[in-house]
């Protein structure tokens, strides 16, 4: 319902966005994708001959490789378990009666205001640290050694700072949809006879389950990029021990020199992203209507 | 209708969510209260709560020593610079698709918000090279630049949810009245979705202030913002924990004070509506 | 100065075509009301002369002027929305004048205005307002100090009164039909209420489906309808329609009789029925009867108390003067 002149300006008034953007998306892409084929390495300036998938083939049998697949894989899966969980049962608890709730509310949801390099040092020095970590201190003071986290569990200690950034992101989305729930729904319920338990199962979780799964979306595009946390507590070490794809794609972009080979990997990122983004914009588009 | 609940009931919902609400703060309360504390009491043995000497020196050390507030005053550019460049170009880009849809809107949001997926990593290459090639490395216009186009996607969003509430009508009675689209957006559009154009605001500076891939890879030592300026602190010198503390408490302020006033455009930004 | 011509003015929306190619003309100082059912495109058309919808075909002119390609701020044309529309961040003096500043009009010529507006529509208490602060009559008279502050060409009505409750609609409607008299100025009015209709209009655009039906003076249509839609939208209670041999014997196809045409009697008449709901309202009695071989009741209006009532037989009486008769596609026999 409009006229030619709003048409026309309407054309004129998204072009900027949309320029920039396709501008942000193709070129780099397309450059990403053409340094793939190159031998370039910035340490070694001259000619970059073209040498077809050879980055792909050094990118896949790295040894390293595998292990940051693996890291990915158990950093994603992880935080998405401990945040799922925690979250509902997060959410079903602040949605009880509490004195204070919004204080309560506030203090949950805080950890996600906290930037990732500075949750990674303060987790990473006054929790993990061996002698004056809180955690080293605790133990000692139980009669316990103590655990030298980032050196021996490297990935779970990863695991766990993420965690406590995601979880008040997915207790508050699990929360915003469990107070849309109609409560007239389980007060027919409980008439119907349904106890507390069944109540969650047949009723809550279903309505939850929507709420959960573009929980899982929305992390899984944000949990293939972590990076900070790892450069900040153990860069990627010890070994590969808690290396992810983003990590060994930087690593040998950035610190080895080598743009065609780190261009394989981001063009491997950029299509592993996609399958989890192909999902997450379908549920968004059902969901929108124009 | 809400039943009156027994108290029992609550007293245990109560005692449950202050614990676990405790514990999840935990970290950020002990990082505040460290920034108090001598170093020596910082990693005393047992650890003191409370009880201790309370201190500002680590506050006007950090600064000191580190020019602290450079780094501050990056991270206020490149927040607010990125989000004000960011809704100048949203505005009328949601415009467009909230008062005049075409067949094709819904297609273009999609592409939009699929941008806001493409992994970092994956272009962070082309984009270090382009900027190293045009002198972009280090500056704040080039990373007011990157902040911009990631989270433009987001800003487009919510002011397209934002503007689709407002009634047509009132846009149209502006055109009669004889306002040229530039007034229609100034003097009428605007104004009425202060709110909304807030909201977005205030999410898109968090989201900046927090960046930190881009950041960290695309600084040194002058337009660092805060995200960067405090991974420095993962060398040896984040042994001195009253000073990391301190370093770490006003990095985070800020924000955590502006996330408390968003959480509900948390939910609305960041899922694009996918959960009401 | 406001005369609105259309010719041959179409507009489709991809392949639905709402409105066929029409042709009006609107004098100036007109009262035109286009009256319809809703979806029969008398707000998209109202929406093209005001320039907020790009016709498919055909010609707008105001005052002779090619206005077709014109966008709406320069047809001098000021509207006023069935939602009100007010600019709700404004205060009710800033709403007013809000078109004289886009005019670019100097401060004092539009305080002098504003005043004037807003004695005539008794709003000078309510100046420094908001929109959300005032009842649902008071928007409504802002929504029309905002138009005639502009001294416009015309004025155009999208439904103003859809929102009013029922006695606050009788009132504006006064008011308007007073501004009216006052203003001279060309009026177009869109509603879907045939009783607006006839009380306000110098003339009556009756439309269904996009096209004109007919277009005419109140007492016009009421009292020869060019077809069978305009004979049962204008008029209340509707008009009786009866086939068969009472239609034959009367030379057409179809013939429709008001309820205020025909006359009741307890003991003699033309036809003979039951009395099904009675409606006495004091100054009028409302009957509803059955009659052999209709499934609908035939309504019959008689002034003053009857005393018919339910199961009752009844005998009644068209006024054969009054009778309208219809052909096979259902237009007028003259």
């Amino acid at each position: 319902m409009a006229t030619q002149h709003s048409r026309a300006a309407a054309r004129t008034m998204i072009s900027p966005a949309v320029i920039l953007l396709l501008g942000w998306m193709l070129i780099p892409l397309g450059l990403t994708i053409y340094f793939s084929f190159l031998r370039y390495n910035l340490l070694m300036p001259g000619a970059n001959p073209f040498v077809g998938f050879e980055n792909y083939a050094y990118f896949f049998t790295d040894p390293a490789f595998w292990p940051a697949v693996i890291n990915t894989l158990l950093l994603v899966g992880g935080v998405l378990l401990i945040t799922i969980v925690g979250g509902v049962l997060l959410a079903l608890l602040l949605d009880q009666p509490i004195w204070g709730r919004g204080i309560v509310r506030i203090l949950v949801i805080a950890p996600f205001f906290v930037m990732p390099t500075v949750s990674a040092l303060v987790w990473k020095n006054m929790f993990f640290h061996p002698v004056n970590g809180l955690f080293g201190q605790l133990a000692k003071g139980l009669g316990f050694e103590p655990f030298d986290f980032l050196a021996q569990a490297p990935l779970a200690s990863i695991i766990l700072i993420v965690s406590w950034q995601w979880l008040p992101f997915a207790t508050l989305i699990l929360l915003t949809a469990l107070q849309s729930l109609d409560s007239e729904q389980l007060e027919a319920a409980e008439m119907d006879g349904a106890g507390a338990l069944s109540r969650f199962r047949h009723i809550a979780l279903p309505h939850l389950a929507r709420a959960i799964t573009v929980v899982i979306l929305i992390q899984t595009i944000f949990l293939l990029s972590v990076f900070a946390e790892i450069l900040v507590t153990t860069n990627g070490g010890p070994g590969n021990a808690s290396t992810n794809l983003t990590y060994l794609i930087y690593a040998q972009s950035l610190l080895q020199f080598d743009v065609g080979l780190g261009s394989a990997g981001g063009v491997f990122a950029i299509l592993l992203a996609n399958i989890v983004a192909f999902f997450l914009m379908r549920m968004i588009g059902k969901n929108l209507d124009l | 209708m809400a039943r009156a609940v027994t108290t029992n009931r609550k007293v245990v919902s109560t005692v449950f969510g202050w614990a676990i609400a405790i514990l999840i703060f935990f970290p950020i309360l002990w990082t505040i209260l460290t920034s108090f504390k001598t170093e020596a009491e910082a990693i005393a043995s047992p650890p003191s709560f409370l009880v201790f000497d309370w201190t500002l020196e680590n506050y006007s050390t950090v600064q000191e020593r580190s020019d602290y507030f450079l780094h501050f005053m990056n991270s206020v550019i490149l927040s607010l610079g990125s989000t004000v460049l960011g809704l100048l170009i949203a505005i009328p880009a949601a415009w467009s698709m909230a008062f005049v849809p075409a067949k094709r809107t819904k297609d273009v949001l999609m592409w939009m918000l699929s941008t806001k997926m493409l992994p970092p990593v994956g272009v962070l290459v082309p984009i270090y090279l382009i900027f190293r090639d045009i002198g972009l490395l280090d500056t704040r216009l080039g990373l007011v630049i990157v902040l911009t186009l990631i989270n433009l996607p987001i800003i487009i969003w919510m002011l397209f949810t934002y503007f689709r509430e407002i009634p047509g009508d009132i846009l149209e009675a502006a055109r009669m009245d004889g306002a040229s689209l530039r007034d229609e957006i100034i003097h009428v559009l605007t104004p009425m979705a202060v709110p909304g154009i807030a909201s977005t605001l205030l999410l898109n500076v968090i989201l900046a202030w927090n960046e930190a891939f881009w950041t960290l890879n695309l600084t040194a030592a002058n337009a660092a913002p805060l995200t960067a300026f405090i991974a420095s602190y993962s060398s040896p010198e984040g042994l001195f924990y009253a000073k990391l503390s301190a370093a770490s408490t006003m990095a985070i302020a800020p924000i955590l004070i502006l996330g408390w006033f968003s959480q509900k455009q948390l939910v609305r930004g960041l899922t694009f509506g996918a959960v009401k | 100065m406001g005369r609105i011509v259309l010719k041959d003015v179409a507009k489709s929306f991809g392949d639905v075509h709402v409105i066929p190619p029409l042709n009006l003309e609107i004098e100036d100082g007109e009262f035109v009301v286009f009256v319809g059912p809703s979806g029969c495109g008398k707000s998209t058309l109202l929406r093209l002369i005001a320039g907020l919808e790009d016709v498919s075909g055909g010609v707008i002119e105001i005052d002779g002027e090619d206005a077709t390609g014109m966008p709406p701020a320069k047809r001098r044309l000021a509207m006023v929305f069935q939602s009100y529309a007010l600019y709700p961040h404004m205060t009710v003096r800033k709403n007013i004048a809000f078109p004289l500043k886009m005019a670019g009009m100097d401060k004092a010529e539009q305080a002098r205005r504003i005043e004037n507006a807003a004695k005539v529509l008794n709003l000078t208490d309510y100046l420094d307002r908001r929109p959300g602060q005032l009842s649902g009559g008071q928007r409504q008279r802002v929504a029309i100090g905002r138009a005639i502050v502009r001294e416009p060409a015309a004025f155009l009505f999208d439904e103003p009164l859809s929102n009013l409750d029922a006695a606050l609609r009788v009132g504006m409607r006064l008011e308007i039909s007073e501004l009216h008299e006052r203003l001279e100025t060309t009026m177009i009015y869109v509603t879907h209420d045939q009783v607006e209709a006839m009380t306000m209009a110098d003339k009556i655009v009756v439309l269904q489906a996009g096209r004109i039906e007919q277009v005419g003076s109140p007492l016009e249509l009421y009292h020869t309808p060019r077809n069978r839609f305009v004979a049962g939208f204008i008029g209340s209670p509707k008009m009786n329609i009866l086939e068969g041999a009472e239609a034959e014997k009367r030379g057409g196809h179809a013939i429709g009789i008001r309820p205020e045409h025909i006359a009741p009697s307890a003991t003699t008449g033309t036809w003979k029925g039951v009395v099904g709901v009675s409606e006495h309202l004091g100054s009028d009695t409302f009957f509803h009867v059955h009659m052999d071989g209709r499934r609908e009741p035939l309504t019959v209006r008689a002034g003053g108390e009857v005393s018919l009532h339910h199961g009752d037989a009844i005998f009644l009486t068209p006024d054969e003067e009054k009778i309208h008769r219809f052909d096979h596609e259902g237009l007028r026999i003259a």
